[in-house]
């Protein structure tokens, strides 16, 4: 996707995602994360909650993917912000849509800002996560050296 | 009923540092990209990161604010070892608010990070329910062994009022 067929008003395409218990524990290994309330079923019955609570930082990773996918390489994800609405449960299924807010001509490309959410699909949909949002920098020359990394 | 008490908002402006025993690794990169399902190729193909202007692959860009592989503490009584201010407050649970990211530019996988945490607000507000609630608002630096910027992370905590929790 080039800057320049990107416009106020785009629909970023959808991105839904299942997350099976064993998803959760993966994300638990990979952040060295490893509270109770993410599979622990004796901690979950004393807190009164039905099921395993989804990290809702996961939901981050995936608007960021969706961004990322949609973008390309190009794309440099420079702002991402969200807040949480709702619990999600293990085996719950998500999607995360975005719409293009602004686009803004800027030194080393073109930045993008979408406005996102995250919802819970199926007969307890919910909103899970909003507002949200984030900004991302097209970058016109991908060979400028340091242009990303130091 | 008062969540925050003076002896909270004493605590605002407090700091926490942490400095990472190693560097990030692609290890853990490629672990945290299979994880949340993301198969992006510049996080583990070192040609499409190269090819896209990068100096090697980058990690996913949410990694270093989700990990806790900065820090060396122990396991607290829920499992958890990330950073925790240990705040005081009788019969309240908390909730994660939202979190606000700046990505000053993509970590790789030589990045050895310090991070530097600071609390830097706490407000008291009523629920539509007419509960306590209390927003703890806490930053998080983090900078590479050149003391270079990568990432911040601002994230609000929620404590509420439990129901019939004495007054």
């Amino acid at each position: 996707m080039s800057a320049a067929q990107i416009s106020v008003g785009d629909v970023v395409p959808a991105l839904d995602r299942t997350i099976t218990l064993p998803d959760m524990v993966a994300y638990a290994g990979a952040t060295w994360d490893w509270h109770r309330l993410h599979y622990d079923p004796a901690y979950l019955a004393q807190k009164k909650l039905p099921a395993p609570v989804v990290d809702g930082q996961l939901f981050g990773a995936l608007l960021a993917e969706q961004l990322q996918d949609w973008l390309g390489p190009a794309a440099v994800l420079r702002r991402l912000h969200f807040r949480f609405k709702n619990l999600v449960f293990a085996g719950e299924t998500v999607r995360c849509t975005a719409t293009v807010a602004v686009v803004d001509a800027v030194g080393g490309g073109t930045l993008v800002t979408v406005t996102s959410q995250v919802d819970v699909l199926g007969t307890q949909g919910r909103i899970a996560v909003a507002p949200a949002g984030a900004e991302v920098l097209i970058r016109t020359d991908l060979g400028g050296a340091g242009t990303v990394a130091p | 009923m008062v969540l925050l008490t003076d002896e909270l908002r004493a605590r605002i402006g407090e700091t926490r540092v942490y400095v990472a025993p190693e560097a990030l690794s692609r290890a853990s990169i490629r672990y945290y990209a299979v994880a949340v399902g993301d198969d992006n190729a510049l996080y583990t193909d070192t040609d499409a990161a190269r090819a896209a202007g990068l100096l090697d692959v980058m990690a996913p860009p949410t990694l270093l604010a989700d990990t806790n592989q900065y820090l060396l503490g122990e396991r607290d009584t829920d499992g958890f070892a990330g950073h925790s201010w240990g705040l005081d407050v009788p019969n309240s649970r908390t909730v994660r608010g939202g979190n606000d990211y700046i990505f000053h530019r993509p970590a790789h996988p030589d990045d050895v990070v310090t991070v530097t945490w600071r609390l830097i607000d706490m407000a008291e507000r009523t629920t539509s329910g007419g509960m306590a609630m209390m927003i703890v608002t806490s930053r998080a630096e983090f900078t590479d062994q050149r003391g270079e910027p990568v990432l911040s992370n601002t994230e609000t905590i929620i404590y509420t009022e439990l129901p019939g929790a004495a007054t």
